[in-house]
């Protein structure tokens, strides 16, 4: 006869308000745990879909994630020349309000370097890759554009031609995909007081060193003055990785990043306090869950101490009293981890930002629950072997 | 050839510290139940009827003194009864006041519990358990649980599981005191039917008057000492 059962089918339904109670705190927990893993995710996803081999960027810096990155437009074709450099592409992003339909989002505007790429590399949900130099864009499903949407970046109408899911920034605004030409257009827009600002500290400038041109040529210049951020290096598959870096590094004004290199920068830099943040609270909620789990199984306990008492009076041996409590507080853990499980898969998807549920985090979640469990039990134990028969006649 | 009693009490005492002071709940008792025997145990409050009946139960173990229970001796000063629990299963049965009857379990799974944790097996302990409560008129009540019994039905369902081992003894603590008149005596006829049949000892703590005529003998308590013996049954032939 299985006792824990059945006083669980006795009282049922506060058995499923616990189990209930003790799943919002798993939700809670995979909730913490998956939106870490989201925004890690969303951080590295670009760096794993563009698939390069190593990153050139500003001499000094390391661009363009974790710092600003910014070298000349030309520096590709610098690049292509060292041996063993198979392929490049010229990468660049910025954040835009994006114009539809009298709405205005947010969104990281990211380069293809079109034609060599015409970001086959992008999952797409609908629609077509780009196909044209200039004014098409892929959009991510969370920036609301349905395709053949015509948007208004800076002064120019661009279309939605693809749609991708999923392809967010580490601060969850939507990727749009466009040539790198018009990302470096768009990124060039001055608004007229920008213009007048920069013509006002040119003249400043000129003044003070008795530079008497005052036509606004240096101002243009820096108007013009085209950049991007970094510059993608697919390797010769027989290229000597080490050697195709010494050979940039040598010319002492870019600096050469492997993508596990850009990886560890936004983990062990960027995103470090948030991760300590997210894995301290992470921890204060399994310790909440941890106390709550062993007051509900003592209250339990408390609660049974008659019975129990009774069950000692009749002989029966401290393994039967042992086991309905331990196998009570494991069906709550479970309980409580299915309904957890089953919340989370059904809230999560509609949050702003991306929850992973890794399997591997759920798997090291439920031994948690059950060392919890395990723990709550053993204070339930030790108060229910103190319980002596004689309590029956009290 | 006389008979072994099923319980015998030799000068039984138990003192509690209360303070500076020691409290004598039962002083120098002696007494003897015999197999067939339904032994009242009568006193007022406080006179030490729980207290015997604890160390009769072997449930605390008297500061002086000795218990022997089918001529084995069982329980002595300092005697660790944690370790007694199955010789308590197999030989002594209990009923109190209230029925304690686990709430989560139907009548017939009361009853069975008590043989399953002397691993029998559940099949087994069901089919006895259903017989025993059948003996005891709640064979249509056997699928209830305690709360939809009556205290009367409540009480034979507790009887039936202090009966489910075959104890030597059965130890009562007011067991009709919940119940009206006819059902209380109804109770005492059943102890009187089990002691026959079974040829056990029923020792019944008690100060209901209208169950006295019942017992084979009695015993008086007063201030943790035995005042008075009476023979109900003899003077009322």
């Amino acid at each position: 006869m299985n006792l824990a059962i059945k006083d669980i089918r006795y009282s049922l339904g506060r058995f499923l308000l616990t189990a209930a109670g003790v799943g919002f705190l798993i939700t809670a927990s995979i909730g913490m745990v998956g939106l870490y893993r989201g925004i890690v995710a969303d951080a590295l996803l670009l760096i794993e879909q563009i698939g390069a081999d190593l990153w050139v960027v500003q001499g000094g810096h390391s661009g363009p994630f974790s710092e600003s990155s910014a070298i000349s437009t030309d520096m590709d074709r610098r690049v292509a020349g060292v041996v063993g450099v198979a392929a490049v592409r010229r990468f660049t992003q910025t954040s835009q309000q994006v114009s539809f339909n009298d709405r205005s989002v947010r969104a990281t505007i990211t380069a293809i370097d079109f034609p060599s790429d015409t970001g086959d590399w992008i999952n797409l949900t609908a629609g077509r890759h780009l196909r044209n130099g200039h004014y098409e864009v892929i959009a991510n499903d969370n920036l609301s554009l349905a395709l053949g949407t015509s948007i208004t970046v800076g002064r120019d109408q661009y279309h939605v031609v693809g749609l991708t899911s999923g392809m967010v920034d580490m601060g969850g605004d939507g990727l749009m995909f466009m040539s790198v030409n018009d990302v470096i257009t768009i990124m060039k827009r001055r608004t007229n007081e920008e213009i007048l600002l920069a013509r006002k500290s040119d003249l400043a400038s000129g003044l003070a060193t008795g530079n008497s041109d005052s036509n606004g040529g240096s101002v243009d210049g820096a108007l013009d003055n085209q950049k991007i951020a970094a510059v993608l290096v697919t390797l010769s598959p027989a290229a000597d990785e080490q050697a195709v870096r010494e050979a940039l590094l040598a010319w002492g004004d870019v600096n050469v990043m492997s993508g596990q290199d850009q990886k560890d920068l936004l983990l062990n830099q960027r995103l470090l306090r948030l991760r300590i943040q997210i894995l301290a609270f992470t921890g204060v909620l399994l310790v909440v869950m941890a106390i709550v789990i062993s007051l509900i199984i003592y209250m339990l306990t408390i609660e049974k101490l008659h019975q129990i008492a009774m069950l000692k009076l009749i002989g029966a041996r401290n393994s039967v009293v042992i086991n309905m409590i331990v196998q009570q507080a494991f069906l709550i853990g479970a309980g409580g981890f299915a309904f957890g499980i089953g919340l989370a898969r059904l809230i999560f998807p509609h949050f702003p930002r991306r929850v992973v549920m890794d399997l591997h985090d759920l798997g090291l979640l439920a031994m948690t629950v059950a060392i919890i469990c395990a723990f709550a039990s053993l204070m339930g134990i030790s108060r229910a072997l103190n319980v002596r028969a004689q309590e029956v006649l009290s | 050839m006389t008979a072994t009693p099923v319980l015998s009490i030799r000068n039984a005492s138990r003192h509690y510290q209360s303070g500076d002071s020691i409290v004598k709940a039962l002083d120098d008792v002696s007494m003897d139940i015999m197999p067939g025997e339904v032994v009242g145990i009568l006193g007022p409050s406080g006179s030490g009827k729980s207290t015997l009946l604890l160390i009769a139960g072997l449930l605390e173990p008297p500061t002086l003194g000795e218990v022997y229970i089918g001529g084995k001796r069982v329980s002595y000063p300092d005697a660790m009864l944690e370790g007694l629990r199955s010789f308590r299963r197999h030989n002594i049965g209990f009923v109190f006041q209230k029925a304690n009857l686990i709430p989560f379990l139907t009548a017939l799974e009361n009853v069975a519990l008590a043989l399953e944790i002397d691993d029998v097996s559940p099949r087994d302990a069901r089919d006895y358990a259903r017989w025993l409560l059948g003996s005891l008129d709640l064979a249509h009540r056997r699928d209830n649980l305690p709360k939809q019994l009556s205290g009367g039905e409540q009480q034979r369902v507790a009887v039936a599981r202090a009966l489910a081992n075959d104890p030597r003894l059965i130890l009562a603590d007011e067991p009709t005191a919940a119940l009206d008149g006819e059902r209380g005596k109804q109770v005492i006829r059943l102890f009187r039917q089990i002691a026959t049949e079974a040829d056990a000892g029923v020792a019944v703590v008690t100060h209901d008057p209208r169950v006295l005529s019942l017992f084979d003998r009695s015993y008086e308590l007063r201030d943790g000492r035995i005042v008075k013996g009476h023979h109900p049954r003899q003077e009322s032939t």
